[in-house]
């Protein structure tokens, strides 16, 4: 809206004169909340009236403040008749005006609601999330440790640092899972290295991979590695990130030998 | 106590709300000869003005809880009061019977002016006779008679969007004029 035309228009007198319908009034009054000019205009037009109507004052006759004074203090009552015809107009137009206030601050008050409902519920949702994936991880850990034909490997530590970890082998799917216990923050250049060893017919060892990982002091996860079928042993070597070579087993942290087989 | 003599706007407003003799009696003192000018521009017989200012002030004293600040001047509020209290006097049966027997004062327009001739000249009606004839009557009829844009319209034979734009430019004339 142009608030300068606006106020140009005539609508600021009209207002005060009381020459605007009750829809034009109430915009008016909205957007004189939102318009410090056109607030202004009013105050302005508002005292030139007033100093043009005191200016032109003519004195009534003095009977009248004695009428005035003894009607609203000694005969309250008796002037309701006269009152009646005017108050259904006030009690609707305040009325009008209670129920354009109430009509507002309901919708506030419902926006509030919806506004604090939708955040709760997206918070409420978020937790949601977090606790399902809890459970499908502990559901998962709980099939796994629970599965008869899974078969628990626990590997020995071979150093100081006390490498711990458990296998979790499946014989029938030949899934692999491995539960790290404890096992030290290896420098980024370095990662795990899980192995099955089967060994061979003449005394040697055959190492294959069952991937790389990566793991952090007080973490304890169940990775799942490659599947194997036979293994004699699992075993756990410290090697370059992303190796592609065969096991340096003077890395070894710790081994486990298999009982099935 | 002793009565003050002199209130701010806002003082004299929180003590009408609290129905307070003294600040009426100010309120009185101060506005009345004001509104009454207002009223005898539309009631043309001075008893029945003073009739209409007795029941305007009476009614100030009973509706001045739902006067809102934020909404204009007390002086504006009691104002409309006191017009629309004019024109409803007016309009009354009683009055239009009892102006039968009197004889009706002509405008120069030829349509019936509702002032009497002795207030004729001052205030808002001073300060109408400088607009043009048109702007004059369409001000005289909404202002000073309360009809409707849409009873005007008919009235004149103007259609109802001539006669909104019309009464809008007189009356913003108005306020360069009041100044």
């Amino acid at each position: 809206m142009n608030i300068k035309e606006y106020i140009s228009s005539g609508v600021v007198e009209s207002y005060v004169l009381g020459l605007l319908t009750a829809q034009e009034r109430f915009e008016f009054e909205q957007y004189c909340e939102a318009y410090p000019e056109l607030k202004a205009a009013r105050d302005a037009f508002e005292l030139a009236i007033e100093k043009q109507a005191m200016e032109n004052a003519v004195p009534p006759p003095i009977n009248v403040k004695e009428k005035i004074f003894s009607a609203i203090q000694q005969k309250p009552a008796s002037n309701l008749s006269k009152i009646v015809s005017i108050e259904p107009t006030i009690r609707r137009s305040s009325g009008l005006r209670w129920m354009a206030a109430a009509s507002i601050i309901l919708f506030l008050v419902t926006g509030y609601f919806a506004y604090t409902l939708y955040n709760q519920n997206r918070d409420l949702n978020n937790s949601l999330k977090s606790l399902e994936a809890k459970v499908d991880q502990m559901e998962e850990y709980q099939k796994i440790m629970s599965d008869p034909n899974i078969a628990v490997v626990n590997m020995v530590a071979m150093t100081p640092a006390k490498a711990s970890a458990s296998i979790y082998w499946d014989s029938t799917s030949s899934d692999v899972y491995l539960l790290i216990k404890n096992m030290p923050q290896l420098p980024s250049d370095k990662q795990y290295q899980l192995w099955s060893i089967i060994n061979g017919q003449n005394g040697q060892l055959q190492p294959s991979s069952l991937g790389l990982f990566d793991a952090g002091e007080n973490q304890k996860v169940i990775l799942k590695m490659s599947n194997v079928k036979k293994a004699d042993a699992f075993a756990i070597t410290i090697e370059k990130r992303g190796n592609t070579e065969g096991p340096n087993l003077e890395q070894l942290q710790s081994m486990g030998k298999t009982k099935i087989q | 106590m002793e009565p003050k003599t002199k209130y701010s706007e806002q003082e004299l407003v929180v003590l009408l709300k609290e129905q307070n003799n003294d600040a009426f009696n100010y309120l009185y003192d101060h506005y009345s000869g004001a509104l009454f000018t207002i009223i005898n521009q539309i009631v043309s017989d001075k008893d029945t003005a003073s009739d209409v200012l007795q029941e305007v002030f009476v009614n100030i004293w009973r509706k001045i809880g739902t006067y809102d600040v934020t909404k204009g001047r007390l002086f504006t509020w009691m104002l409309n009061i006191a017009r629309n209290a004019a024109i409803d006097k007016v309009r009354s049966k009683g009055y239009r019977d009892n102006q039968r027997t009197q004889p009706i004062a002509e405008g120069e327009s030829g349509m019936a002016m509702s002032s009497n001739p002795v207030v004729n000249d001052v205030g808002l009606k001073k300060v109408l006779t400088t607009l043009n004839e048109e702007y004059r009557k369409l001000i005289d009829l909404s202002y000073f008679q309360g009809f409707t844009h849409e009873e005007i319209a008919k009235m004149l034979g103007i259609p109802l969007g001539t006669v909104k734009t019309r009464i809008r430019t007189a009356i913003s004339q108005l306020r360069t004029m009041i100044r």
